[in-house]
C-alpha cells in the first residue's frame, strides 16, 4: 500500500517568543494587542529593551513619552534602551 | 256606568287574548305532533298550515277587539268623553297595554319557538328569492321530486309567495300592537347568529388565503333586506323609527359577524400563524374584526395555550419552534402594530426556548444561512440594519406628539415602553437570552468551525455575514470575528510566500509533503479543543520546516501547531485499486500513514504511536474499514486489504460500521467555557476575600465586573448566576456565608 499525500492543511497559532505572557504595561497578553489596537501581530508589534523586558511597542512608547526626566524601563527602572 | 262598560270590554279583550294564546299553542302542538324540533331541521317542519294558524289566531280576535274599541271610542266622543279621562286614543292605548301585558307577560317558550320557526322559514324563502340562486340551482335542475329550496316542499306546492305575504302581514299586526320588537327580536337574533355561524363554517373555516369581509358585507346587505320586511310597519309616521330600527339591526348584525368571525379565527390562529405569509388575508380580516370586538384577552389566552399544547413540548424540534416563532412575529405584527399581543402571547415561547440547549446554535445557523428550514433569518439579516430604522422611528415619535397613541390596556407594564417594543425578528430572537454576547460567542464558534473546515482560504461569504452582523450588533462586538477573518487572509499570504520560497529550492530539497497552514491569532479565536496527537515524522518535519520559514518571515514570532486540526487530501494506492482524493482529518491520515510502514497494527500499538486514547483510535479506524482499506481480525489486529475481491466489496456495502462522520466541533462547548470562566472568577473572588476579609454579594459582583470585563473574552455574569455559584462554593465548604456577607473559611 502506498499513501500519497496531496495536501496537508494544518492549523497553527502564532505566538511571540517572549519571556512573559502579558505586557507589563497594559496587562493584555502579548499575543493579543495593546488596548489602542484592533489587530494583533504585525500591526501591534513587541519591542525589547536592553534590560530584556519587552512590551507592546505602543505601550512602551506611550510610557516613554509620559516620562519627563529619565526614560526608564517600567519593570526594572534601568534606563530604557531599545535592543537592536 | 261608562267605566263599567269599559271595564267589561277590557276583561272581554283579555279573555279573548288568553283564548287566542291557548288555541295557538294547542293547534301548533297538535300539528307538530310528536316531532320534536331538532336544531338542524327545526325550520323544515314549519309548514303552511302552521303559519296560517299563527296568523289566524292573531287576526280574528284582534279585528273583533279593534271594532269594539272603535265603537266605544266613537260613543265616548259623542258626549261622554269626560267620563273616561283620556278619550278614545287613551282608551285604545289602555286596551293594547292590557293585551300586551297579558299576552307576553311571560312569553311561553312554545310561542317563542313558533315565532322562531316562522321567521326562519320566511328567511329561507326570502334568501332564496333574493339571489341565493347558486344554492338552489342544482335542485331546480331536476324536476322529479324537486324541492323548493325556500319552503322545502315540492316546487309545485311552493308557498314562498304566500309566506312572504304572511310575513308582511304579521309584521304589520305586531307593529300595530307595538309588540314587534318584543316578539321577534329574540327569534331574529338567534336566526342571524345561527346563519352567520353556519355560513362562516361553510365558507371560511380553514380558508386563510382570501379575505371574506366584502363577501360577507354583501351577504349581510341581503339579510338586511329580509330584516326590513320583518320590521316593516304599516304606519307611515313610523317610517323614521322603522329605519332607525333597521340601522340598529345592521349594527347588531355587524357585531354578530365580527364576534363570530373573531371566535372562529381565534380557534384557528395557530394554524394561521403557521401558514403566515399565505394567510395574510385572514390576519387582515381578523385585525378588522378584532378592533370591533373586545376579545383581545380571549385571543391572548387561547393563543398562549395553543402554543403551549402544540409547540412547546419535547417532541418539536428547536428549529421548528423557531420557524413558528418567526412567523408569529411576522403575523402578529400585522395584527397588532403596537406589538402588545406579540409580546404577551410569545412570552411562553421565549421562556421555553431559553430552556433548550441548541437554541442559540439554531439561531446562529439560521443567521448564517446554514439551517435547512429557516432561510427567513438570513434574508432578514441581509435586509438591513434595525439600528438606523429604529432610530428613525423614535425620531418621528419625538417630533409628532399628536400621533402618540396609548398602549392597549393589556400591555405588560415594563420600563421599556412602547417605543422599544421591537418588532425586528433578529432583535427579538437575540433578546431571548437578554444579551447579545451569547450569540456573538456562538457565532464566533460557528465561524471558527467553518473556517477551520475550509480547504481554501475563500472567505467571501463569511466576510459578508460578518459585515451584516456588524450592522446589527455594532462594530465593537464583531471585532474578534474580523480578526479571525484577517487571519485567514494573512495565512493565505504567508502560505504563498513560503510556497514561493520552497519552489526556489533544488529538486532534492523539495519538501516531501505539501503543507499549508491556517495561522491563528490565538487570543481572538474561541478556545479550540486540545487533543494530543503525534504525527508521523514526515509530517512533523514538514511542519518544522514551515515553522522555520515563518520565523524568518516574522521576526520574534513562532508557530505552535495544533496537530489534530486541519484536513488532509490523500490518495491510497493499493495493489488492485486506488482511492483518490480522499479528504480526511489529520488523525485518519496519521493512522493510514503508519500502515504504510507495517501492514498490521493493533489498536494499542497505534494508540501508543499516535499518543491518542485507544477509544479515539478505534473510532477513527472505522473510516478506513468502511473504505475497505483496513480489515479487523481476531486479536484486535488490523490489516491492510491489498486485494479487494468483489465479494468483499459486497460485504463492505452491507457492513454498517458507525464511523464518526459527524463533524466534531473544534471549539469547546459552551458549558465547558462557562466552567472555565467560573474558575477564573473563583480565583478573583478568593483573592478579593483574602484581601478584604468579607464582602457582600453586590460588592463581589461589582468588583468582578470591574476586573474581569477587560479580559480578552468578554464575560458577562448576572448577579443571580454569581449567587448560585457562590452558594455552590458554600456547599463545597470553600466559602462561608453569614448574613449576606461571604468570607473564606479560616485555615486551621
Amino acid at each position: 500500500m502506498k499513501v500519497k499525500i496531496r495536501e496537508w492543511n494544518g492549523v497553527a497559532s502564532w505566538l511571540w517568543v517572549a519571556n512573559d505572557e502579558n505586557c507589563g504595561i497594559c496587562r493584555v497578553p502579548f499575543n493579543g494587542c495593546c488596548p489602542d489596537c484592533k489587530v494583533p501581530g504585525d500591526d501591534c508589534p513587541l519591542v525589547w529593551g536592553q534590560c530584556s523586558h519587552c512590551f507592546h511597542m505602543h505601550c512602551i512608547l506611550k510610557w516613554l513619552n509620559s516620562q519627563q526626566v529619565q526614560q526608564q524601563c517600567p519593570m526594572c527602572r534601568q534606563e530604557w534602551k531599545f535592543k537592536e | 256606568m261608562v267605566d263599567l262598560i269599559v271595564l267589561s270590554l277590557l276583561v272581554a279583550a283579555s279573555l279573548t287574548v288568553l283564548e287566542m294564546q291557548i288555541t295557538v299553542e294547542q293547534v301548533l302542538q297538535y300539528h307538530s305532533g310528536s316531532l320534536q324540533p331538532q336544531s338542524s331541521v327545526w325550520f323544515v317542519k314549519f309548514t303552511r298550515d302552521h303559519s296560517i294558524v299563527v296568523l289566524m289566531n292573531f287576526r280574528h280576535p284582534l279585528f273583533v277587539l279593534l271594532g269594539g274599541l272603535k265603537s266605544l271610542g266613537m260613543w265616548q266622543e259623542e258626549g261622554h268623553g269626560d267620563l273616561c279621562g283620556p278619550g278614545p286614543r287613551g282608551l285604545q292605548e289602555r286596551a293594547f297595554t292590557i293585551i300586551r301585558a297579558l299576552l307576553l307577560f311571560s312569553p311561553s317558550p312554545v310561542l317563542q319557538e313558533r315565532v322562531l320557526e316562522f321567521y326562519s322559514r320566511t328567511f329561507s324563502v326570502y334568501m332564496n328569492q333574493e339571489g341565493e340562486a347558486e344554492d338552489g340551482a342544482e335542485v331546480t335542475d331536476s324536476p322529479e321530486g324537486a324541492v323548493c329550496p325556500g319552503c322545502a316542499v315540492p316546487t309545485q306546492q311552493c308557498w314562498c309567495q304566500d309566506a312572504l305575504k304572511q310575513l308582511q302581514e304579521l309584521s304589520h299586526i305586531l307593529s300595530k300592537l307595538q309588540l314587534l320588537e318584543w316578539v321577534s327580536s329574540e327569534a331574529v337574533t338567534s336566526i342571524l347568529h345561527k346563519l352567520i355561524e353556519q355560513r362562516m363554517e361553510q365558507h371560511c373555516r380553514g380558508e386563510y388565503e382570501r379575505s371574506f369581509l366584502l363577501e360577507f358585507q354583501e351577504w349581510l346587505e341581503l339579510v338586511l333586506g329580509w330584516l326590513s320586511k320583518v320590521f316593516a310597519s304599516e304606519v307611515h309616521t313610523d317610517s323614521l323609527s322603522g329605519s332607525s330600527v333597521l340601522k340598529q339591526w345592521r349594527c347588531h348584525m355587524h357585531q354578530f359577524f365580527c364576534r363570530i368571525y373573531v371566535n372562529m379565527r381565534i380557534e384557528e390562529l395557530f394554524s394561521i400563524i403557521r401558514d403566515f405569509p399565505e394567510s395574510k388575508a385572514a390576519i387582515e380580516d381578523l385585525k378588522f374584526c378584532l378592533e370591533r370586538t373586545n376579545q383581545r384577552q380571549q385571543l391572548l389566552t387561547s393563543l398562549k395555550s395553543a402554543f403551549e399544547s402544540r409547540l412547546l413540548h419535547p417532541g418539536v424540534h428547536t428549529s421548528d419552534i423557531l420557524t413558528v416563532y418567526i412567523s408569529a412575529i411576522k403575523a402578529l405584527r400585522e395584527l397588532d402594530p403596537s406589538m402588545v399581543i406579540l409580546q404577551v402571547a410569545c412570552q411562553p415561547i421565549r421562556k421555553y426556548l431559553r430552556t433548550r440547549e441548541d437554541t442559540v446554535r439554531q439561531i446562529v445557523a439560521g443567521l448564517t444561512g446554514d439551517a435547512e428550514g429557516c432561510s427567513d433569518l438570513a434574508s432578514e439579516l441581509s435586509r438591513g440594519d434595525p439600528v438606523t430604522l429604529e432610530m428613525q422611528d423614535s425620531d418621528e415619535e419625538g417630533n409628532d406628539p399628536e400621533d402618540w397613541t396609548p398602549d392597549p390596556t393589556d400591555a405588560v407594564p415594563d420600563k421599556m415602553g412602547s417605543k422599544h417594543r421591537s418588532s425586528d425578528i433578529i432583535s427579538l430572537l437575540v433578546s431571548i437570552y437578554g444579551s447579545k454576547n451569547i450569540f456573538i460567542d456562538e457565532y464566533r464558534a460557528v465561524l471558527a468551525d467553518r473556517l477551520l473546515h475550509q480547504l481554501n482560504y475563500n472567505t467571501a461569504r463569511e466576510i459578508r455575514n460578518v459585515e451584516l452582523l456588524k450592522l446589527r450588533f455594532g462594530e465593537s462586538h464583531m471585532h474578534y470575528c474580523e480578526v479571525m477573518l484577517k487571519d485567514m487572509a494573512d495565512s493565505r499570504r504567508i502560505n504563498s510566500n513560503i510556497r514561493e520560497e520552497e519552489s526556489r529550492l533544488s529538486e532534492e530539497d523539495q519538501p516531501p509533503l505539501s503543507l499549508s497552514a491556517i495561522i491563528l491569532s490565538s487570543e481572538f479565536w474561541p478556545q479550540l479543543k486540545e487533543e494530543k496527537l503525534e504525527l508521523p515524522p514526515v509530517v512533523c518535519q514538514a511542519m518544522e520546516a514551515y515553522t522555520h520559514r515563518y520565523e524568518k518571515l516574522k521576526a520574534m514570532r513562532t508557530l505552535s501547531w495544533k496537530p489534530h486540526l486541519g484536513s488532509v487530501t490523500l490518495d491510497v494506492e493499493l495493489e488492485d485499486r486506488t482511492l483518490t482524493n480522499l479528504n480526511v482529518s489529520p488523525i485518519h491520515a496519521a493512522i493510514i500513514l503508519h500502515f504504510q510502514e507495517k501492514s498490521s497494527w493493533t489498536v494499542e500499538e497505534l494508540s501508543v504511536k499516535l499518543g491518542a486514547p485507544k477509544e479515539l483510535v478505534h473510532r477513527k479506524l472505522a473510516l478506513w474499514q468502511q473504505h475497505g482499506v483496513l480489515r479487523e481480525e481476531a486479536g484486535g489486529h488490523y490489516y491492510v486489504v491489498e486485494t479487494g475481491s468483489s465479494k468483499e466489496k459486497m460485504e463492505r456495502g452491507m457492513m454498517l460500521i458507525d464511523s464518526d462522520e459527524e463533524r466534531d466541533s473544534n471549539t469547546t462547548t459552551q458549558s465547558e467555557q462557562r466552567e472555565e470562566k467560573l474558575q477564573l472568577f473563583w480565583a478573583y473572588i478568593q483573592a478579593m476575600l483574602t484581601n478584604l476579609d468579607s464582602m457582600t454579594l453586590e460588592r463581589i459582583h461589582s468588583m468582578l465586573r470591574m476586573f474581569v470585563a477587560t479580559g480578552p473574552v468578554i464575560t458577562e455574569m448576572d448577579i443571580n448566576e454569581l449567587e448560585a455559584f457562590l452558594q455552590r462554593k458554600v456547599r463545597e465548604h470553600q466559602l462561608l456565608v453569614s448574613g449576606d456577607v461571604y468570607r473564606l473559611p479560616k485555615p486551621n
